[in-house]
Order: structure tokens, then C-alpha cells, then sequence
């Protein structure tokens, strides 16, 4: 067996893995990243629209700040958020923002003078201040107060992700490409890093790590259709859960983005909506105004979702030899700004429905997008339950989403989330609890454990085969733990992917070929993304609430009462069949924001006793305080800056404040 | 009877290059698939179909399948191309597929760009320099940028490293050294970026010489097969216009 | 410049490039000089004339010619030798160029290699004609050019020389202008489009002028055939 040590063990590649690998590096660390895939071709390049930060520099961001971004993130989550993670968030986004900035990520720029712009299907024109030439720029997003997504044309995952993936060459950090971590080293306590396998050779490999880092990103190919990446299947997740230590929290929020183009489920940006685009039923009529007055197609993705199911399952879908769906307008924008801002949606629409999107309209549908549960953390993004195992982006359940993420938070959470975490990485590192104390018979253990497995399968003589088993998880997921769910769906998904589970036992192999059998990557895999599933499916079914993204036709109302708590799922043994399901409560007394109307979507709630409480408590300290700026405001009512690292706690500096 | 006249379905042939280095006794050779065409059928839909249904050892590199992470590259017909985007109905009946050539081969049509394009950017430093990164002040305003410049360097940012302009290229076919359109590039769009301290001397160090743009033979196989449409003719001129200035 | 800086994969990439247009300005000034027999036996005869210097040293020196021709052979010499860095150095290499020009189809590359093939020939066509006429560099004149390539078969030279030569050049300059040229990623195309124009056009031109200059030495030469040797009189000279 093979060992290799290393001080920090980053499992994932993309944005996040990256930039907490940098962090730690910083401090000085070794660090190593094994990705499943060159780390430039992580998921993270798919992010097309735009980065959340309050940076507030062009006309329509201008008094945006890390208030007004906290109040959308967390009304966006419907009140399912840790605040203060959120806030710590808010607080770092511009940070973040800036630090990619100075490392080359081209940012478009505000440009001085009088521009054109598309408002509710019309052309306004907002002038530009000369003193914010040349600063970044954003664009309109769902779900938000200002214009907040800063953007690079709508290729501002790629830019980001190469430039991060640059500087972490620069600072000599290696990626070990084609890479799965298939099991984690963990004495019940303590995780000490990963048993790996080599998709190339096939080789099973032992990373022994001071700390393992989980970035991994979402699991959404456990839906049939997904804007996901193929090799988007939550494994990073998934091992996290079969340690049986470590929690997945909130598995049952599943996000679902109102633009894919359909059928393929390919990605157009929600920039497009926010860029002054329509959506319009088979009629060729604009519909969102008539359920949502207040924001029309920028509400919040779960709201634009479920507004546009309804809407088909009301019988105004226009219908192609694939099935229904509706449209996307954005010929209103023109071509000169959608050859300019809204480039791979032209080229996404040019190449895979042969269409000019200037021209003709863009048919799409709801398709499974994120996954804002995943690996249970502290807001240092630490496991709480299995020490030195941390997590960051999608993969985590950090909880700055709730149940609900807003457009371009993602991509700015894996950034901030990896700043923190290299810098909580580094601290543990550096404590008495970061030593390696691990002897090498337990790596071997898991070694021979995971080498079993693998045998196991390429031996089996049954009969089942991995790829229709996974096509029928998919179909499962997608038919009955959608957009809309309900008991007796929820519940006949949990009894098929149980069954399901067990016939995965059963699983053989066609071809026995050395090197990167992608036959027997299936195979491993499929028990893994069936238990990822079992999570959804039980989450769902358990949660007797609607809330964010998780919408029960039989219990539609929020309900603060029962299900102001948080989901967390653990895998009780290897014989389990179903996750065995807790509840962490989000504590009322604590909020800065106490929970209340989202501003668009369902108005009626079961409030919580606590709300009133709270709201006349912090009434009462504003009060007491007198005149305060919006800082110490803030500090008053709920403080989070001790959460964040000491380079991270400065007040970020707008255009106007003084230096 | 139905007078509707209904478009007959194409059975395709896929005839696939197979090798998997890992079997030393299996040397390559071509493979037939029979596959019936669907509507909008990608060659990432057809080759998904071949290893459900026909062949589950079959290899190849699918990660976004939307055209945008570059994994994909292979010889479509010949010509480097991304499979995840390309439609089968715009191709003839037989489609050959065979890996990027130029690249470590993996298995079938999986090819190791990761590896090759690490190397190029450890090698040209592909990353701003700036001696003050580190002590970066992360609350300040960002420094201003020409807007026009920043959508200059973003047409540059583009690239997806698929390695296609590699596989297009005969010189990078002949001298496994040469850096390559995507490389030159690279430099192009880092010389370009006011963030970036060097100067044209630190680029001609990295690409002055017979592996770098002075190796270039300009045969425009990158130019004309780039996926993403990059300039790259364009780029390799300037920089060889500045290096032999340099 | 940084002292330790290695200048010369600079120098040698223009100076492969230089003496290409060179010749190429070079083999374009000569086609029009050689076909002025078509304006008459005079008009080749004080073309002729001038280059052996007589305008300006009042009596031909036809080693002019020699030298003219011996530098015109080592520009060749140099343009051949700095290209020759660029071909296939190995078996190897050769195969993987050869499979990548047949699977690509592409018209660029194919140019390239066409322009290796007419530049392998070129080196001894170009090399047998010029030191002919570094050797007998007072056998240039209506007549005297005419017997050469009719009477002494010189036409089964020239007629490859002509098509290689152009071939070479015209491609030459449509890659040389790809090569250097000061276009931008908004005005590649139309810049391509003017060079592959300057390209087929300047081929064109220069392979009918060519064509239409021999044969009309290959009929002179014909109808000279009894008179071989003798040299052409300047019509102001004679009675």
C-alpha cells in the first residue's frame, strides 16, 4: 500500500478546494488537491452570470452594502440560514471580490456616461458617474435588493476559476488530477485523510493528512435532469456520510433554476432575466407579473421555479416532440449586448438548439441546479461532530443558503468560504488537536476495507446493472422529489431507492479491463449517490413544512413553529437502509433578522413563538442604544465579526466613504 | 394511410480508435458501433449510449457536456473538435473518433490535456505577477480598470485549454516542446493585463525561442479550429511583431 | 536587454522571413524584366543592357550579372537553410505531420507543406539556372536567351522553375503577411481575405506573364534555331 503524507488534504478542485488550498499554503502548510478532473475543468467554470458583493459601484448598486446583501441572502433561504454565517459572508464577499481582482479575474467595468438598459420588458437609460469609471460593475439578480452579480461578461465562473487555479500553480500547490477519494481515514473522532483511488491506473493510494478538506461540490446528477456537470454525484459528500460521525445538513433543499434549456437541462444564465430578459408561456405571453407583482422573473429562483411548473401544470406550455415548456425572451436585449454580456448563451443556443438567441426565443424548463445541503460545518467550516474534516462550497452545509440559494452566491460563497477555511485549516493545523497522531494500521484497515469493496464488485455474479439501476434512481428523484412534492410521492421514492440500495449489492461487471474501467466507477459509485438520494427523499419526507426550495402540496405553508431547524442526516451503519434524520433548531433569540414575508412568493406562515419576542427585543436595544451608524447597529443586534479571521474583519471601503 | 412523410432514422456508425495502454497486449485498432440516430443527438448523447448499451469499457472525457470546460476534445472526422456540442446530424453516416493527438493517452478517447497544460502553465507562468499579492489591502476600493481593456483581456480569458489548437497544429505535431497557440496566447493575454509587472524581456525569456512563438510556422489550424473562436492569428502576430522587438 | 538573453531565435525568425520577401520582391522584379521581350527584341535588349551597367559605366560588364546572380544564390542558400529548421528533422516527426495533413484537410496547413515540396525543388532549380548564369553571364539577349532555352532545351527548366517558383512566393507572401501582419482580432478575416486574394491573384498574374514570356522565347528561339549564336543587333545600330 501505498501512503503519502501531506499537511492538508483538499478533496475537489474547483473554486473553493483551491482557494482554501491557498490559504493554508500561505500559512505555510503543505497541501495537496486531488481532483476528480483537471482542477480548470471543475464545475465551478460553469457559474456563468455573476458573483454577489456589495460593492456598490454602478447606478444600480449604488447604496448597496453588506446589510442589504445579508437581508436578501437570508430572506432568500426563507429564514432556513445560520445568520451569522451569512453575515460573515456579506462582510467577506467584497473582499473576495477584490482579492480576485488584484490576481487578474477581468472583471467588466463600469463605463461612464449613458447606457440603454432593459427594465420590465422596456429601454431606460441610467447614466453612469464619472467616478466610478473603471470599477467593477454588476448586474441585476434574482432575489435582490441592488444590482449586486459583478460579472465577467457571463463567463465569470471560467475567469474566476482559471485565475484561482493559477495562483495556486504559482504558489507550487500540486493537484493530483483524475483522483476520487473513495473512503475517509477517521478513527470515530479524528479524520486523518482519505483512502484514494487513481481513475487512471486504478490504484488505491493512502493520503494521510493533518486535515482533510471536503469541495467537492453538488450532487445533482442523482436527478435525471441537472444543469450539473457529469461528475457532479456528491461522492465528497457521500464518503463524508458513510463515516457515520460526520452530518449532512438540509439534504432536502434541492435547487431547481428556472432557465434550463430544454430538453438538454443545459445552463442559460439567470443574467439573461436580470439583463432585462422575459419569460413568456406557449401564448407568447409574458406571465411572472401576474403571480409575482412585486419582482416578476427576478424573484427568487425556488419562487421563478415552482410560478413556472404551475403555469405548465395550468396548461399554458408551449410543447415541442420532447414535452412541454416555456420560453425564454431575450431578443428585447439585442445583439450587440448579448454578443458583448451574454456570450455562452448565445454560443450554448447557437450549438445545442441551433438557434441565434438575438432572433428567436429559448425554450426552457426548470432543471435541478444545487445542492445547498452537504457536509454539516461550524462557520469555521469545521466538522463539528468529526474533527480535522472540514468542508467549504457546495459540498458544505456551512448554512449561509438555508433552503434556498440566491443567483451568484454560490460562486461567491466558495471563494469566501475558502478564505475562511484555509485560514481555520492553518489555526487547527497549528493547534495541539492538528497533530497526526494516526497510526499507519488504521490507514491500512481502510485501505484493505475499500480494496474489498472493489473486488467485491469486480467478483459479483448478480445480475443487476449499475447503469439502469442509476437511470432509475434518476427518474425516481426527478418524478417524486422535485419542484413540488408530497407524502405519498416522497414516501413510495424512499420505499424504490431503498430497493434500489439493496439491488446495488448485486451490481456486476460486464468487463473486467485494467486502467480507467469506467464500468466499475459506476458500480462503486451507484450505493454511494442511492444513500446521497435517500437523504433527499427522507429530508423531504420528514420536513412537513414548505420552505425555500422545498414545496409540499400537502403541507404549503412555511412553518416556523415546527421547522425552524435545520435537517441533519447521518448514515447509522454499513447494514442501514435509511439515514437516520435530527434536528438542530435555528434559535429565534439569536437572529439579527427575525423571520417574517420574503418580500415575493407565499405570504402566510406559521410564525414562530420567539418572532414577536425577538423583533420587540431588538426594537427595544435600538432604541436604548440612541443614534448609532450601521455598524455598531449591526454589532448591537447580532455580533459575528470574532467568527472572522483578523485579515478578514475590516470594514470594506466604498466609492465615496472617506479612506 | 398517412401521407405525412416521416424523415427515415439514420443508423450511424461510430468507428472508434480503441486503446487502453493499461492491456499492453491489445494494440489500437478501429471499432465499429451501430447506433440509431435521435433528434438532437450529441456525440456526448451517442457515446453515453455506446457504453450503457454496447461497450461499458469504452473511455472518453465528458465533465460539463455544455461546451464550456474543455474536456472533450477529439478528433471528429479527423478534425479536433468538442464532442459534448457537436450534433451528429451535421456529420455523414460514419463518424470516426479518435483522440487528441499531441496529448498522453489515457484509454480510448481519454487523453491527459490536464497534465500537458499544467506543465505549459508552470512553464510560462501563467499568473499575475505582482510582488505586492500577498499584502493585498482587501477593504480598499479596487483599483480602476479601462473598461474596453478588461473585456480585451476577458476575449483572451476565454480559452478553455481543450487543447484543440494543440491537436490542429503541425508544429506542436512535430515538436512535442512547442507551446502551441494556447500557450502564446497565455503570454498574449498576461502581457496584456496592466496587473501583470513583467515586460516584454521577461516574456521573450519564457517564449523567445524555437518552442515559443519564433516556432510557430503560422499553418491557422488553431485559428481556424478553436472552439471558443479565440484570435488567436491575431495574438500570435502581435507577440511575435513585440518578441522580435524585444 | 538582459545580457544573458539568447537574441538569436528573434534574428534568425526575420531574417528567415526577410530574405523570403527579398526574394520574393526579387522574383517578381525579375519576371517583369524577363518578359519585356514581349514589348520587342530593343525592349529586351537595353534591359538586358542596363544590368550588365552600360547606362552607367558606358560599356556592359556582364560580371555584374555574375554577382548579381551569385548573391541572389546565397540569399536562396541562407532562406533555405533557415528554413530548414522548420521541416521534419526526424522519421518521426515526418510520419506525425504526414497523418496530421491528411486527417486535418486544411487548406493552410496543406500550404505549408506545399511550400516545403516547391521549396525542395526550387533549391536546385533555382540553383541550376543561376550559376548558368553566373557562368555565361554575357548569354543574355533576345537571341541569345531564345537559343538557350530553345535550341538548348533550357525550356524544360524553366516551364517547372516558373510554376515552382511562383507557387513558392505567392504563398510566401500571403503566410508572411499572416506571419507579421498588423491585424487585430476584428480585422483578421478581412486582412486573410485580402492576402489570399494578394495570393491567388499575384500567382495568377505572374504564372500567365511567365508562360506568355516563355513561349514567346521558345517561338524566337524556334524561328532563331539556324541562326544559333549569333547575337541580336539593337535596331539603332543596325544600317
Amino acid at each position: 500500500m501505498r501512503i503519502l503524507h501531506t499537511d492538508v488534504l483538499v478533496i475537489g478542485g474547483g473554486l473553493a478546494g483551491q482557494r482554501a488550498a491557498i490559504g493554508a499554503r500561505r500559512r505555510g502548510l503543505e497541501v495537496t488537491i486531488i481532483s476528480l478532473v483537471p482542477a480548470k475543468r471543475s464545475h465551478s467554470a460553469a457559474a456563468q452570470g455573476g458573483m454577489q458583493a456589495s460593492l456598490g459601484n454602478c447606478r444600480g448598486a449604488q447604496g448597496d452594502n453588506e446589510d442589504l446583501h445579508f437581508a436578501d441572502t437570508v430572506r432568500g433561504s426563507d429564514w432556513g440560514a445560520d445568520q451569522q454565517v451569512v453575515r460573515m459572508f456579506a462582510h467577506t464577499a467584497p473582499k473576495a471580490i477584490r482579492e480576485l481582482a488584484a490576481w487578474g479575474v477581468p472583471w467588466s467595468r463600469v463605463e461612464r456616461g449613458e447606457h440603454s438598459i432593459t427594465v420590465n420588458g422596456q429601454k431606460q437609460t441610467v447614466s453612469e458617474a464619472d467616478a466610478a469609471h473603471g470599477l467593477i460593475t454588476s448586474r441585476n439578480f434574482g432575489g435582490t435588493a441592488k444590482w449586486r452579480a459583478c460579472y465577467v461578461s457571463d463567463g465569470t465562473g471560467h475567469a474566476m476559476l482559471y485565475t484561482m487555479s493559477n495562483q495556486a500553480i504559482a504558489a507550487g500547490i500540486p493537484v493530483h488530477e483524475r483522483m476520487e477519494a473513495v473512503a475517509l481515514i477517521h478513527d470515530g473522532e479524528r479524520c486523518c485523510g482519505a483512502i484514494v483511488r487513481n481513475l487512471m491506473s486504478g490504484e488505491l493510494v493512502a493520503y494521510l493528512a493533518r486535515a482533510t478538506c471536503i469541495a467537492t461540490g453538488g450532487f445533482g446528477r442523482i436527478y435525471r435532469v441537472s444543469t450539473n456537470a457529469i461528475i457532479n454525484e456528491g461522492m465528497g459528500a457521500a464518503i463524508a456520510l458513510e463515516t457515520g460521525r460526520a452530518a449532512l445538513g438540509n439534504m432536502e433543499a434541492v435547487q431547481f433554476h428556472p432557465t434550463g434549456i430544454f430538453p438538454a437541462g443545459i445552463l442559460v444564465t439567470e443574467g439573461c432575466r436580470g439583463d432585462g430578459g422575459l419569460l413568456l408561456d406557449g401564448a407568447g405571453e409574458r406571465f411572472m407579473p401576474g403571480y409575482e407583482p412585486e419582482k416578476a422573473e427576478l424573484a427568487s429562483r425556488d419562487v421563478v421555479s415552482r410560478r413556472m411548473e404551475e403555469h405548465i401544470a395550468a396548461g399554458h406550455a408551449a410543447s415541442s416532440r420532447f414535452g412541454e415548456h416555456l420560453w425564454l425572451d431575450i431578443r428585447l436585449l439585442g445583439e450587440a449586448h448579448i454578443n458583448t454580456q451574454l456570450r455562452e448563451v448565445q454560443e450554448i443556443c447557437q450549438y445545442f438548439l441551433g438557434i441565434d438567441p438575438a432572433r428567436e426565443l429559448i425554450p426552457v424548463r426548470p432543471a435541478q441546479h444545487y445542492s445547498m445541503g452537504g457536509v454539516r460545518t461550524d462557520p469555521h467550516c469545521h466538522s463539528p461532530t468529526l474533527r480535522g474534516l472540514f468542508a467549504v462550497g457546495e459540498a458544505a452545509c456551512w448554512d449561509m443558503h438555508g433552503f434556498n440559494r440566491l443567483g451568484g452566491n454560490s460562486v461567491a460563497e466558495t471563494v469566501v468560504a475558502g478564505m475562511i477555511a484555509g485560514e481555520a485549516i492553518a489555526d487547527f493545523c497549528a493547534s495541539p488537536e492538528g497533530a497526526l497522531t494516526v497510526s499507519t494500521t488504521l490507514a491500512e484497515e481502510f485501505h484493505r476495507r475499500e480494496a474489498n469493496k472493489l473486488a467485491a464488485i469486480a467478483g459479483n455474479s448478480g445480475g443487476e446493472s449499475a447503469v439502469e439501476l442509476t437511470r432509475l434512481m434518476q427518474e425516481t428523484m426527478t418524478a417524486n422529489v422535485g419542484i413540488f412534492r408530497h407524502g405519498d410521492k416522497l414516501q413510495q421514492a424512499v420505499n424504490t431507492l431503498r430497493d434500489l440500495l439493496q439491488r446495488s449489492a448485486n451490481v456486476g461487471l460486464r468487463s473486467q479491463a485494467r486502467g480507467p474501467n469506467p464500468e466499475l466507477v459506476a458500480a462503486y459509485r451507484l450505493p454511494r449517490m442511492l444513500k446521497l438520494a435517500l437523504c433527499v427523499a427522507s429530508g423531504a419526507l420528514a420536513r412537513e413544512e414548505s420552505r425555500g426550495a422545498h414545496y409540499r402540496d400537502d403541507f404549503p405553508r412555511r412553518d416556523d413553529q415546527k421547522w425552524l431547524c435545520r435537517t441533519l442526516a447521518r448514515w447509522p451503519g454499513d447494514d442501514a437502509e435509511t439515514p437516520q434524520l435530527d434536528y438542530e433548531a435555528l434559535d429565534v433569540m439569536g437572529m439579527e433578522l427575525p423571520p417574517g414575508w420574503r418580500g415575493y412568493g407565499a405570504r402566510d406562515f406559521i410564525e414562530h413563538p420567539d418572532t414577536a419576542t425577538r423583533q420587540a427585543q431588538l426594537e427595544q436595544a435600538l432604541a436604548a442604544a440612541g443614534e448609532l451608524d450601521r455598524h455598531a447597529r449591526q454589532q448591537l443586534l447580532m455580533p459575528f465579526l470574532h467568527l472572522l479571521p483578523a485579515g478578514l474583519q475590516a470594514r470594506n471601503q466604498r466609492l465615496g466613504d472617506a479612506p | 394511410m398517412s401521407e405525412i412523410p416521416t424523415r427515415a432514422v439514420r443508423e450511424l456508425t461510430i468507428r472508434v480508435l480503441r486503446c487502453n495502454p493499461a492491456e499492453p497486449e491489445q494494440t489500437p485498432e478501429w471499432q465499429d458501433f451501430r447506433l440509431e440516430e435521435a433528434e438532437a443527438m450529441t456525440l456526448f448523447v451517442a457515446l453515453s449510449l455506446l457504453r450503457e448499451e454496447q461497450d461499458a469499457s469504452l473511455s472518453f472525457d465528458f465533465v460539463c457536456r455544455a461546451g464550456i470546460c474543455g474536456s472533450c476534445g477529439m478528433l471528429i472526422n479527423g478534425r479536433p473538435g468538442l464532442a459534448c456540442r457537436t450534433l451528429t446530424r451535421d456529420l455523414p453516416d460514419t463518424i470516426t473518433l479518435a483522440p487528441l493527438p499531441g496529448f498522453e493517452l489515457i484509454a480510448d478517447l481519454s487523453v491527459n490535456t490536464g497534465k500537458w497544460m499544467r506543465g505549459m502553465s508552470e512553464r510560462l507562468e501563467t499568473w499575475v505577477h505582482d510582488a505586492g499579492l500577498a499584502d493585498h489591502n482587501l477593504a480598499q476600493v479596487e483599483a480602476p480598470m479601462d473598461p474596453a481593456l478588461a473585456r480585451e483581456i476577458y476575449e483572451l480569458e476565454r480559452c478553455i485549454e481543450c487543447g484543440c489548437c494543440i491537436a490542429a497544429c503541425g508544429t506542436a505535431q512535430m515538436r512535442e516542446n512547442f507551446v502551441g497557440a494556447v500557450g502564446l496566447n497565455q503570454v498574449a493575454r498576461f502581457r496584456l493585463d496592466p496587473r501583470d509587472t513583467r515586460e516584454d524581456a521577461d516574456y521573450y525569456e519564457l517564449v523567445g525561442d524555437e518552442d515559443g512563438v519564433f516556432g510557430c510556422m503560422t499553418l491557422l489550424g488553431c485559428e481556424d479550429l478553436c472552439p471558443k473562436d479565440l484570435p488567436l492569428a491575431a495574438q500570435i502576430a502581435f507577440l511575435r511583431r513585440k518578441m522580435a522587438r524585444a | 536587454m538582459r545580457p544573458s538573453v539568447n537574441r538569436w531565435p528573434a534574428r534568425v525568425d526575420v531574417l528567415q522571413s526577410a530574405s523570403g520577401l527579398l526574394l520574393v520582391l526579387f522574383i517578381w522584379g525579375h519576371m517583369f524584366f524577363e518578359s519585356s521581350i514581349l514589348l520587342g527584341h530593343d525592349a529586351m535588349y537595353l534591359v538586358a543592357k542596363a544590368f550588365e551597367g552600360q547606362p552607367l559605366l558606358s560599356e556592359p560588364h556582364p560580371e555584374l550579372v555574375s554577382i548579381a546572380g551569385g548573391t541572389v544564390l546565397m540569399l536562396i542558400a541562407l532562406h533555405a537553410l533557415l528554413a530548414l529548421r522548420k521541416f521534419p528533422a526526424t522519421w518521426r516527426q515526418y510520419r506525425e505531420l504526414h497523418g496530421h495533413l491528411g486527417r486535418m484537410r486544411h487548406w493552410d496547413s496543406t500550404l505549408w507543406y506545399v511550400q516545403v515540396i516547391t521549396g525542395f525543388f526550387l533549391f536546385f532549380l533555382a540553383a541550376a539556372h543561376l550559376s548558368q548564369m553566373m557562368l555565361q553571364p554575357e548569354d543574355i539577349g533576345p537571341y541569345a536567351s531564345a537559343d538557350r532555352i530553345w535550341s538548348d532545351h533550357y525550356w524544360l527548366l524553366y516551364a517547372p522553375l516558373l510554376l515552382t517558383v511562383h507557387l513558392h512566393a505567392a504563398i510566401g507572401v500571403y503566410r508572411l503577411a499572416m506571419k507579421w501582419g498588423p491585424f487585430s482580432a476584428a480585422t483578421t478575416d478581412r486582412w486573410r481575405g485580402r492576402a489570399r486574394l494578394l495570393m491567388v491573384s499575384a500567382l495568377a498574374f505572374f504564372l500567365c506573364l511567365g508562360t506568355a514570356s516563355l513561349v514567346t522565347y521558345m517561338r524566337l528561339g524556334a524561328e532563331h534555331a539556324p541562326y544559333k549564336g549569333e547575337r541580336y543587333t539593337p535596331s539603332w545600330e543596325r544600317e
